[in-house]
Protein backbone atom coordinates (compact mmCIF):
# COMPACT_ATOMS: atom_id res chain seq x y z
CA UNK A 1 0.00 0.00 0.00
CA UNK A 2 2.80 2.61 1.28
CA UNK A 3 4.76 1.98 -2.18
CA UNK A 4 1.73 3.11 -4.18
CA UNK A 5 2.72 6.64 -3.30
CA UNK A 6 6.03 5.92 -3.15
CA UNK A 7 8.70 8.08 -5.86
CA UNK A 8 10.35 6.10 -8.22
CA UNK A 9 13.34 7.92 -9.54
CA UNK A 10 13.77 7.95 -13.62
CA UNK A 11 15.02 10.41 -16.11
CA UNK A 12 11.95 9.65 -18.33
CA UNK A 13 10.03 12.71 -19.91
CA UNK A 14 7.28 12.84 -17.18
CA UNK A 15 10.43 13.13 -14.57
CA UNK A 16 11.93 15.91 -16.29
CA UNK A 17 8.61 17.78 -16.78
CA UNK A 18 7.34 20.84 -14.44
CA UNK A 19 5.51 19.19 -11.24
CA UNK A 20 3.37 22.21 -12.15
CA UNK A 21 2.55 20.77 -15.55
CA UNK A 22 2.04 17.53 -14.51
CA UNK A 23 -0.39 18.99 -11.96
CA UNK A 24 -2.15 20.81 -14.59
CA UNK A 25 -2.03 17.65 -16.93
CA UNK A 26 -3.64 15.35 -14.50
CA UNK A 27 -6.50 17.79 -13.24
CA UNK A 28 -7.10 17.77 -17.10
CA UNK A 29 -7.60 14.65 -17.82
CA UNK A 30 -10.16 14.35 -14.40
CA UNK A 31 -12.09 17.06 -15.80
CA UNK A 32 -11.76 15.80 -19.25
CA UNK A 33 -13.37 12.63 -17.65
CA UNK A 34 -16.39 14.83 -15.96
CA UNK A 35 -16.90 16.94 -19.00
CA UNK A 36 -17.85 13.86 -21.26
CA UNK A 37 -20.41 10.85 -21.03
CA UNK A 38 -19.22 9.27 -23.88
CA UNK A 39 -18.06 5.72 -23.01
CA UNK A 40 -15.37 5.49 -26.01
CA UNK A 41 -13.76 9.20 -24.95
CA UNK A 42 -13.41 7.24 -21.72
CA UNK A 43 -12.08 4.40 -22.83
CA UNK A 44 -9.73 6.55 -24.74
CA UNK A 45 -8.87 8.69 -21.51
CA UNK A 46 -8.37 4.96 -19.57
CA UNK A 47 -5.77 3.88 -22.55
CA UNK A 48 -3.93 7.46 -22.68
CA UNK A 49 -3.56 7.22 -18.92
CA UNK A 50 -1.88 3.88 -19.09
CA UNK A 51 0.43 5.44 -22.04
CA UNK A 52 1.71 7.96 -19.51
CA UNK A 53 2.17 4.88 -17.59
CA UNK A 54 4.28 3.36 -20.24
CA UNK A 55 6.20 6.58 -21.01
CA UNK A 56 6.67 7.05 -17.41
CA UNK A 57 8.87 4.23 -17.14
CA UNK A 58 6.20 2.35 -15.12
CA UNK A 59 4.25 0.44 -16.94
CA UNK A 60 3.93 -2.40 -14.30
CA UNK A 61 3.14 -0.49 -11.66
CA UNK A 62 0.51 1.41 -13.53
CA UNK A 63 -0.94 -2.38 -14.33
CA UNK A 64 -0.73 -2.80 -10.87
CA UNK A 65 -2.55 0.40 -9.75
CA UNK A 66 -4.80 -0.46 -12.68
CA UNK A 67 -5.76 -4.17 -11.20
CA UNK A 68 -6.37 -2.99 -7.63
CA UNK A 69 -8.53 -0.28 -8.93
CA UNK A 70 -10.47 -2.90 -10.98
CA UNK A 71 -11.33 -4.85 -8.34
CA UNK A 72 -13.03 -2.00 -6.11
CA UNK A 73 -14.45 -1.29 -9.68
CA UNK A 74 -16.39 -4.51 -10.26
CA UNK A 75 -17.97 -3.77 -6.63
CA UNK A 76 -18.96 -0.50 -7.70
CA UNK A 77 -19.85 -1.74 -11.09
CA UNK A 78 -22.54 -3.94 -8.57
CA UNK A 79 -24.25 -1.86 -6.78
CA UNK A 80 -24.66 0.71 -9.36
CA UNK A 81 -26.71 -1.72 -11.56
CA UNK A 82 -28.79 -2.64 -8.94
CA UNK A 83 -29.72 0.37 -7.73
CA UNK A 84 -30.40 2.75 -10.68
CA UNK A 85 -33.90 2.46 -11.41
CA UNK A 86 -34.20 4.49 -14.18
CA UNK A 87 -34.62 3.17 -18.31
CA UNK A 88 -35.68 -0.48 -19.57
CA UNK A 89 -35.60 -3.37 -17.56
CA UNK A 90 -33.33 -5.61 -19.15
CA UNK A 91 -33.47 -8.56 -16.92
CA UNK A 92 -34.15 -9.61 -13.16
CA UNK A 93 -34.65 -5.56 -11.72
CA UNK A 94 -31.34 -4.43 -14.59
CA UNK A 95 -32.02 -1.69 -16.82
CA UNK A 96 -29.81 -0.50 -19.55
CA UNK A 97 -29.61 3.18 -18.00
CA UNK A 98 -28.31 1.16 -15.12
CA UNK A 99 -25.52 -0.37 -16.88
CA UNK A 100 -24.59 2.63 -18.68
CA UNK A 101 -24.31 4.62 -15.55
CA UNK A 102 -22.36 2.13 -13.50
CA UNK A 103 -20.08 1.45 -17.17
CA UNK A 104 -19.34 5.58 -16.95
CA UNK A 105 -19.12 5.86 -13.08
CA UNK A 106 -16.60 3.34 -12.81
CA UNK A 107 -14.93 4.30 -15.97
CA UNK A 108 -14.26 7.74 -14.26
CA UNK A 109 -13.31 5.96 -11.36
CA UNK A 110 -10.58 4.24 -12.92
CA UNK A 111 -9.34 7.36 -15.54
CA UNK A 112 -9.20 9.98 -12.11
CA UNK A 113 -7.26 7.85 -9.92
CA UNK A 114 -4.54 5.89 -12.18
CA UNK A 115 -3.19 9.55 -12.98
CA UNK A 116 -3.31 11.03 -9.75
CA UNK A 117 -1.41 7.93 -8.35
CA UNK A 118 1.40 8.29 -11.55
CA UNK A 119 1.46 11.51 -10.77
CA UNK A 120 3.61 10.72 -7.13
CA UNK A 121 5.51 8.35 -8.90
CA UNK A 122 7.33 10.42 -11.18
CA UNK A 123 7.48 13.34 -8.98
CA UNK A 124 9.01 13.42 -5.69
CA UNK A 125 5.88 15.17 -3.07
CA UNK A 126 8.39 18.13 -2.07
CA UNK A 127 9.26 19.13 -6.19
CA UNK A 128 5.75 19.89 -6.34
CA UNK A 129 5.48 21.83 -2.94
CA UNK A 130 7.93 23.53 -4.08
CA UNK A 131 7.14 24.57 -7.02
CA UNK A 132 3.49 25.06 -5.99
CA UNK A 133 5.10 27.38 -3.90
CA UNK A 134 7.61 29.01 -6.22
CA UNK A 135 5.44 28.95 -9.25
CA UNK A 136 2.14 28.81 -8.13
CA UNK A 137 2.72 31.54 -5.05
CA UNK A 138 1.04 29.37 -2.78
CA UNK A 139 1.57 30.14 0.54
CA UNK A 140 4.36 27.91 2.25
CA UNK A 141 2.92 26.29 5.16
CA UNK A 142 0.26 24.81 2.62
CA UNK A 143 2.79 23.20 1.11
CA UNK A 144 4.57 22.33 4.54
CA UNK A 145 1.19 20.14 5.56
CA UNK A 146 0.99 18.41 1.94
CA UNK A 147 4.80 17.58 2.36
CA UNK A 148 4.40 16.54 6.31
CA UNK A 149 1.46 14.30 5.52
CA UNK A 150 2.88 12.48 2.83
CA UNK A 151 5.84 11.97 4.59
CA UNK A 152 4.47 10.83 7.72
CA UNK A 153 2.21 7.82 6.10
CA UNK A 154 5.16 5.34 6.19
CA UNK A 155 6.08 6.50 9.51
CA UNK A 156 2.33 6.12 10.98
CA UNK A 157 2.13 2.48 9.31
CA UNK A 158 5.80 1.81 11.01
CA UNK A 159 4.33 3.13 14.49
CA UNK A 160 1.27 0.58 13.46
CA UNK A 161 3.35 -2.26 13.23
CA UNK A 162 5.02 -1.19 16.18
CA UNK A 163 2.36 -1.61 18.65
CA UNK A 164 1.17 -4.52 16.80
CA UNK A 165 4.16 -6.36 17.53
CA UNK A 166 4.36 -5.19 21.29
CA UNK A 167 0.71 -6.48 21.41
CA UNK A 168 1.28 -9.84 19.88
CA UNK A 169 3.66 -10.49 22.14
CA UNK A 170 1.70 -9.85 24.93
CA UNK A 171 -0.10 -12.48 23.88
CA UNK A 172 -3.24 -10.41 21.55
CA UNK A 173 -3.55 -12.90 18.49
CA UNK A 174 -3.58 -10.45 15.66
CA UNK A 175 -3.44 -13.23 13.25
CA UNK A 176 -7.30 -14.96 14.10
CA UNK A 177 -9.48 -15.46 11.13
CA UNK A 178 -12.34 -14.06 12.58
CA UNK A 179 -13.27 -10.43 10.83
CA UNK A 180 -15.18 -9.24 13.55
CA UNK A 181 -12.69 -10.27 16.43
CA UNK A 182 -9.90 -9.02 14.60
CA UNK A 183 -11.32 -5.33 14.23
CA UNK A 184 -12.07 -5.57 17.62
CA UNK A 185 -8.63 -5.90 18.42
CA UNK A 186 -7.98 -3.23 16.41
CA UNK A 187 -9.34 -0.67 18.12
CA UNK A 188 -7.35 -0.78 21.18
CA UNK A 189 -4.75 0.39 19.10
CA UNK A 190 -6.06 3.67 17.61
CA UNK A 191 -5.40 5.50 21.47
CA UNK A 192 -1.29 4.32 21.23
CA UNK A 193 -1.19 5.12 17.67
CA UNK A 194 -3.28 8.81 18.02
CA UNK A 195 -0.99 9.29 21.30
CA UNK A 196 2.11 8.76 19.86
CA UNK A 197 1.62 10.81 16.55
CA UNK A 198 0.00 13.86 18.05
CA UNK A 199 3.27 13.80 20.17
CA UNK A 200 5.59 13.46 17.52
CA UNK A 201 3.63 16.08 15.22
CA UNK A 202 4.52 18.78 18.02
CA UNK A 203 7.84 17.65 18.08
CA UNK A 204 8.12 17.84 14.23
CA UNK A 205 7.09 21.41 14.69
CA UNK A 206 9.50 22.71 16.91
CA UNK A 207 12.06 20.54 14.98
CA UNK A 208 10.53 22.83 11.84
CA UNK A 209 10.73 26.19 13.77
CA UNK A 210 14.50 25.90 14.96
CA UNK A 211 15.49 25.20 11.24
CA UNK A 212 13.78 28.74 9.95
CA UNK A 213 10.30 27.25 9.45
CA UNK A 214 8.89 31.01 9.85
CA UNK A 215 12.05 32.39 7.42
CA UNK A 216 11.32 30.82 4.32
CA UNK A 217 9.66 32.62 1.48
CA UNK A 218 8.70 32.23 -1.86
CA UNK A 219 11.95 32.50 -3.11
CA UNK A 220 14.15 30.51 -0.86
CA UNK A 221 13.92 27.24 -2.78
CA UNK A 222 17.27 25.76 -4.01
CA UNK A 223 16.05 23.54 -6.95
CA UNK A 224 14.71 26.20 -9.57
CA UNK A 225 11.57 25.23 -11.56
CA UNK A 226 11.56 26.04 -14.86
CA UNK A 227 9.42 25.01 -17.87
CA UNK A 228 10.66 23.77 -21.33
CA UNK A 229 9.64 22.27 -24.52
CA UNK A 230 7.91 19.36 -23.00
CA UNK A 231 5.79 21.41 -20.53
CA UNK A 232 4.18 23.26 -23.97
CA UNK A 233 3.36 19.58 -25.09
CA UNK A 234 2.25 18.67 -21.77
CA UNK A 235 -0.28 21.78 -22.06
CA UNK A 236 -1.44 21.44 -25.48
CA UNK A 237 -2.33 17.92 -25.13
CA UNK A 238 -4.47 19.19 -21.69
CA UNK A 239 -6.44 21.35 -24.03
CA UNK A 240 -6.94 18.74 -26.86
CA UNK A 241 -7.97 16.33 -23.99
CA UNK A 242 -10.58 19.00 -22.86
CA UNK A 243 -11.99 20.62 -26.27
CA UNK A 244 -12.12 16.57 -26.86
CA UNK A 245 -14.66 16.34 -23.91
CA UNK A 246 -16.75 18.96 -24.90
CA UNK A 247 -16.90 18.24 -28.46
CA UNK A 248 -17.58 14.50 -28.12
CA UNK A 249 -20.43 14.82 -25.53
CA UNK B 1 28.84 32.49 25.05
CA UNK B 2 26.03 30.73 26.95
CA UNK B 3 25.29 31.63 30.72
CA UNK B 4 23.25 29.75 32.78
CA UNK B 5 21.75 32.11 35.72
CA UNK B 6 19.88 30.20 38.92
CA UNK B 7 17.98 28.15 36.10
CA UNK B 8 15.10 26.18 37.23
CA UNK B 9 12.71 24.36 35.43
CA UNK B 10 9.82 22.37 35.99
CA UNK B 11 7.44 20.53 33.72
CA UNK B 12 3.73 20.89 33.76
CA UNK B 13 2.27 18.63 36.01
CA UNK B 14 5.28 17.48 37.45
CA UNK B 15 5.80 17.39 41.19
CA UNK B 16 9.42 17.74 40.82
CA UNK B 17 11.85 20.18 39.00
CA UNK B 18 14.38 18.52 36.19
CA UNK B 19 16.63 21.27 36.25
CA UNK B 20 16.82 23.44 39.83
CA UNK B 21 19.28 25.97 40.28
CA UNK B 22 21.80 25.59 37.66
CA UNK B 23 24.73 28.30 37.06
CA UNK B 24 27.31 28.22 34.98
CA UNK B 25 28.88 29.64 31.87
CA UNK B 26 30.00 27.77 28.93
CA UNK B 27 32.64 29.90 26.41
CA UNK B 28 32.93 30.45 23.23
CA UNK B 29 34.66 27.01 21.09
CA UNK B 30 34.69 24.86 24.28
CA UNK B 31 33.81 21.35 23.74
CA UNK B 32 31.20 20.21 26.90
CA UNK B 33 30.28 16.36 27.08
CA UNK B 34 27.09 16.16 29.66
CA UNK B 35 26.40 12.62 31.19
CA UNK B 36 24.14 11.75 34.26
CA UNK B 37 21.92 8.96 35.19
CA UNK B 38 18.21 8.84 33.32
CA UNK B 39 16.09 11.37 34.72
CA UNK B 40 19.00 13.53 35.51
CA UNK B 41 17.78 16.59 33.52
CA UNK B 42 19.88 15.91 30.65
CA UNK B 43 17.59 16.57 27.77
CA UNK B 44 15.78 19.27 29.57
CA UNK B 45 19.59 21.02 29.78
CA UNK B 46 20.18 20.44 25.96
CA UNK B 47 16.77 21.88 25.54
CA UNK B 48 17.61 24.89 27.68
CA UNK B 49 20.31 25.89 25.74
CA UNK B 50 18.45 25.88 21.95
CA UNK B 51 15.46 27.80 23.54
CA UNK B 52 13.13 24.99 23.19
CA UNK B 53 12.70 25.17 26.93
CA UNK B 54 10.94 27.56 27.52
CA UNK B 55 9.71 28.09 23.88
CA UNK B 56 8.25 25.28 22.75
CA UNK B 57 7.68 23.16 26.37
CA UNK B 58 5.08 23.72 29.03
CA UNK B 59 6.49 24.26 32.50
CA UNK B 60 7.22 26.65 35.34
CA UNK B 61 10.61 28.68 33.73
CA UNK B 62 13.02 30.62 36.40
CA UNK B 63 16.51 32.10 36.35
CA UNK B 64 17.77 32.79 32.80
CA UNK B 65 19.53 31.41 29.94
CA UNK B 66 21.99 34.21 27.75
CA UNK B 67 22.89 32.99 24.52
CA UNK B 68 25.12 35.72 23.08
CA UNK B 69 23.74 38.00 25.78
CA UNK B 70 20.80 37.48 24.69
CA UNK B 71 17.64 35.97 26.97
CA UNK B 72 16.51 32.90 25.68
CA UNK B 73 13.26 32.86 27.13
CA UNK B 74 13.03 37.25 25.87
CA UNK B 75 14.40 36.19 22.13
CA UNK B 76 12.01 34.22 19.14
CA UNK B 77 12.99 30.81 18.63
CA UNK B 78 13.74 31.34 15.02
CA UNK B 79 16.40 34.07 15.99
CA UNK B 80 18.09 31.72 19.01
CA UNK B 81 18.46 29.21 15.93
CA UNK B 82 20.36 30.99 13.39
CA UNK B 83 22.86 30.74 16.70
CA UNK B 84 22.65 27.32 18.12
CA UNK B 85 21.54 24.24 16.54
CA UNK B 86 20.01 21.40 18.00
CA UNK B 87 20.09 17.29 17.36
CA UNK B 88 17.35 16.04 19.10
CA UNK B 89 17.45 12.57 21.14
CA UNK B 90 14.30 11.56 18.79
CA UNK B 91 15.69 11.48 15.51
CA UNK B 92 12.25 10.71 13.91
CA UNK B 93 10.63 13.88 15.29
CA UNK B 94 13.67 15.66 14.10
CA UNK B 95 13.49 14.83 10.28
CA UNK B 96 10.86 17.12 8.16
CA UNK B 97 11.59 16.11 4.83
CA UNK B 98 11.64 12.34 2.36
CA UNK B 99 14.46 12.47 0.94
CA UNK B 100 18.17 12.92 2.74
CA UNK B 101 19.38 16.29 0.00
CA UNK B 102 15.71 17.62 1.14
CA UNK B 103 16.45 17.23 4.84
CA UNK B 104 19.75 19.51 4.54
CA UNK B 105 18.80 21.29 1.95
CA UNK B 106 15.90 22.35 4.51
CA UNK B 107 17.44 24.74 7.04
CA UNK B 108 20.54 25.74 4.43
CA UNK B 109 17.51 27.22 2.10
CA UNK B 110 15.54 28.82 5.07
CA UNK B 111 18.37 30.61 6.95
CA UNK B 112 19.41 32.56 2.94
CA UNK B 113 22.52 30.51 3.01
CA UNK B 114 23.95 32.00 -0.41
CA UNK B 115 23.16 29.35 -3.20
CA UNK B 116 26.79 28.94 -4.44
CA UNK B 117 27.53 28.00 -1.07
CA UNK B 118 25.01 25.23 -0.73
CA UNK B 119 26.25 22.66 -2.74
CA UNK B 120 29.38 22.47 -1.01
CA UNK B 121 27.88 22.78 2.52
CA UNK B 122 26.12 19.85 1.68
CA UNK B 123 28.91 17.69 -0.11
CA UNK B 124 30.78 18.46 3.27
CA UNK B 125 27.80 17.54 5.60
CA UNK B 126 27.20 14.24 3.57
CA UNK B 127 30.98 13.39 3.02
CA UNK B 128 32.23 14.16 6.92
CA UNK B 129 28.70 11.89 8.55
CA UNK B 130 29.71 9.17 5.95
CA UNK B 131 26.45 9.26 3.88
CA UNK B 132 27.35 10.31 0.73
CA UNK B 133 25.81 7.28 -1.25
CA UNK B 134 22.47 7.70 0.58
CA UNK B 135 21.93 11.42 -0.81
CA UNK B 136 19.08 10.66 -2.68
CA UNK B 137 17.66 8.20 -1.00
CA UNK B 138 14.29 8.23 0.87
CA UNK B 139 14.53 8.41 4.40
CA UNK B 140 11.70 5.71 5.15
CA UNK B 141 13.72 3.10 3.37
CA UNK B 142 16.86 4.19 6.15
CA UNK B 143 17.45 2.10 8.94
CA UNK B 144 17.73 4.00 12.44
CA UNK B 145 21.46 4.24 12.59
CA UNK B 146 21.56 5.75 8.75
CA UNK B 147 18.77 7.95 10.29
CA UNK B 148 20.22 9.93 13.04
CA UNK B 149 23.56 10.09 10.56
CA UNK B 150 20.97 12.11 8.26
CA UNK B 151 19.58 14.57 11.71
CA UNK B 152 23.13 15.32 12.35
CA UNK B 153 24.55 15.98 8.97
CA UNK B 154 21.50 18.39 8.41
CA UNK B 155 22.26 20.63 11.03
CA UNK B 156 26.58 20.00 10.48
CA UNK B 157 25.42 21.74 7.37
CA UNK B 158 24.26 24.73 8.79
CA UNK B 159 27.13 25.58 10.86
CA UNK B 160 25.50 26.94 13.48
CA UNK B 161 28.09 28.66 15.91
CA UNK B 162 27.01 26.35 18.69
CA UNK B 163 26.16 23.05 18.38
CA UNK B 164 24.04 21.20 21.17
CA UNK B 165 23.65 17.16 20.49
CA UNK B 166 21.61 14.98 22.52
CA UNK B 167 22.85 11.49 22.31
CA UNK B 168 23.71 11.65 18.51
CA UNK B 169 25.07 8.47 18.60
CA UNK B 170 22.21 6.60 20.56
CA UNK B 171 21.51 4.29 17.41
CA UNK B 172 25.41 3.96 16.12
CA UNK B 173 27.11 1.42 15.82
CA UNK B 174 31.16 1.97 17.78
CA UNK B 175 32.92 2.79 14.81
CA UNK B 176 30.30 5.36 13.24
CA UNK B 177 30.11 7.04 16.79
CA UNK B 178 33.77 7.28 16.82
CA UNK B 179 33.31 9.00 13.04
CA UNK B 180 30.61 11.05 14.58
CA UNK B 181 33.06 12.51 17.56
CA UNK B 182 36.03 13.03 15.51
CA UNK B 183 33.82 15.06 13.16
CA UNK B 184 32.60 17.36 16.36
CA UNK B 185 36.45 17.53 16.90
CA UNK B 186 37.17 19.06 14.13
CA UNK B 187 34.11 21.66 13.97
CA UNK B 188 35.37 22.44 17.22
CA UNK B 189 39.23 23.20 16.55
CA UNK B 190 39.07 24.08 12.58
CA UNK B 191 35.71 26.43 13.09
CA UNK B 192 35.86 27.23 16.37
CA UNK B 193 32.47 25.76 16.71
CA UNK B 194 31.15 25.70 20.67
CA UNK B 195 29.83 21.97 20.75
CA UNK B 196 27.50 20.69 23.80
CA UNK B 197 26.67 16.80 23.66
CA UNK B 198 24.41 15.08 26.05
CA UNK B 199 26.13 11.79 25.78
CA UNK B 200 25.98 8.19 27.97
CA UNK B 201 29.26 6.71 26.01
CA UNK B 202 31.36 7.95 29.36
CA UNK B 203 34.42 6.60 27.04
CA UNK B 204 34.12 8.87 23.68
CA UNK B 205 33.12 11.44 25.94
CA UNK B 206 36.45 11.40 28.23
CA UNK B 207 38.73 11.09 25.03
CA UNK B 208 36.94 14.26 22.82
CA UNK B 209 35.14 16.28 25.09
CA UNK B 210 37.50 18.55 27.23
CA UNK B 211 35.01 19.51 29.76
CA UNK B 212 32.85 16.92 31.51
CA UNK B 213 29.40 18.16 33.43
CA UNK B 214 27.74 15.58 35.83
CA UNK B 215 23.98 16.13 36.15
CA UNK B 216 21.92 14.13 38.88
CA UNK B 217 18.37 15.09 40.05
CA UNK B 218 18.57 18.30 37.74
CA UNK B 219 21.83 19.64 39.44
CA UNK B 220 24.77 19.96 38.55
CA UNK B 221 27.31 17.16 40.49
CA UNK B 222 30.57 17.90 38.97
CA UNK B 223 31.79 20.35 36.43
CA UNK B 224 35.93 20.41 35.63
CA UNK B 225 38.11 18.94 32.96
CA UNK B 226 37.84 15.42 32.19
CA UNK B 227 40.72 14.23 34.43
CA UNK B 228 39.25 16.36 37.62
CA UNK B 229 36.08 14.52 37.01
CA UNK B 230 37.68 11.22 36.38
CA UNK B 231 39.44 11.96 39.69
CA UNK B 232 36.63 10.53 42.30
CA UNK B 233 35.25 7.34 41.00
CA UNK B 234 33.22 6.34 44.21
CA UNK B 235 31.17 9.56 43.61
CA UNK B 236 30.58 9.08 40.38
CA UNK B 237 29.71 5.44 41.03
CA UNK B 238 27.47 6.85 43.61
CA UNK B 239 25.34 9.39 41.20
CA UNK B 240 25.69 6.37 38.58
CA UNK B 241 27.73 6.98 35.91
CA UNK B 242 30.34 4.17 35.23
CA UNK B 243 33.64 5.16 34.79
CA UNK B 244 35.82 3.90 31.64
CA UNK B 245 37.75 1.34 32.46
CA UNK B 246 41.27 3.23 32.21
CA UNK B 247 40.21 5.50 35.19
CA UNK B 248 39.04 2.51 37.23
CA UNK B 249 42.72 1.28 36.17
CA UNK B 250 44.99 3.61 37.32
CA UNK B 251 42.53 4.74 40.35
CA UNK B 252 43.31 1.13 41.71
CA UNK B 253 46.51 0.68 40.74
CA UNK B 254 47.57 3.79 42.80
CA UNK B 255 45.54 2.45 45.75
CA UNK B 256 47.56 -0.84 45.73
CA UNK B 257 51.40 0.82 45.22
CA UNK B 258 50.68 3.71 47.38
CA UNK B 259 52.20 5.95 44.62
CA UNK B 260 50.95 9.12 42.73
CA UNK B 261 49.41 7.96 40.01
CA UNK B 262 47.51 10.57 37.15
CA UNK B 263 44.05 9.75 35.63
CA UNK B 264 44.17 7.90 32.69
CA UNK B 265 41.55 8.04 30.30
CA UNK B 266 42.59 6.18 27.63
CA UNK B 267 44.03 2.45 27.18
CA UNK B 268 47.33 4.07 26.39
CA UNK B 269 47.33 5.57 29.19
CA UNK B 270 46.34 2.90 31.34
CA UNK B 271 49.57 0.71 29.63
CA UNK B 272 52.10 3.95 30.09
CA UNK B 273 50.68 3.93 34.02
CA UNK B 274 51.54 0.54 34.08
CA UNK B 275 54.86 0.28 32.81
CA UNK B 276 55.86 2.88 34.78
CA UNK B 277 54.80 1.26 38.17
CA UNK B 278 56.73 -2.11 36.96
CA UNK B 279 59.44 -0.43 35.97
Amino acid sequence: MTDLFQYVPGNSPLHRMNPVTKIFLTLCICVAAFLTDNLFFLLFLLAFDLLIGVVAGAARKAFTIFRGLVKVSLFLFVLQALFVRRGNRLFWIITDEGLLTAASVVLRLLVVCLPLALVLTVTQVSDIANAMVQVLHVPYAYAFTLTTAIRFIPQFMEEMSGIMEAQTARGVEFDSKNFVKKLGMLLPLCTPLLISSVRRTGATATAAEVRGFDLRTRTSGYKRYGFGLIDLAALIVSAALIAGAVLIS
Amino acid sequence: MIELQSLTFRYAGSDRDALSDLTLTIPDGAFVGVIGPAGAGKTTFAHCLSGIVPHAVRGDFYGAVRVDGMDTADTRLTDLSRLVGTVFQDVESQIISSVVEDELLYGLENFGVPREEIEERLAFALEEVGIAPLRHRSIASLSGGQRQKVAIASLVALRPRILVLDEPTGELDPSSSRQIFSLLRRLNREYGMTVVVVEQKIMLLCEFAERLLVLSEGRVARDGSVREVLGDIEGLEAIGVNCPRSARFSALLGEKTGREIPVCVNAEEAVEAARRVIG
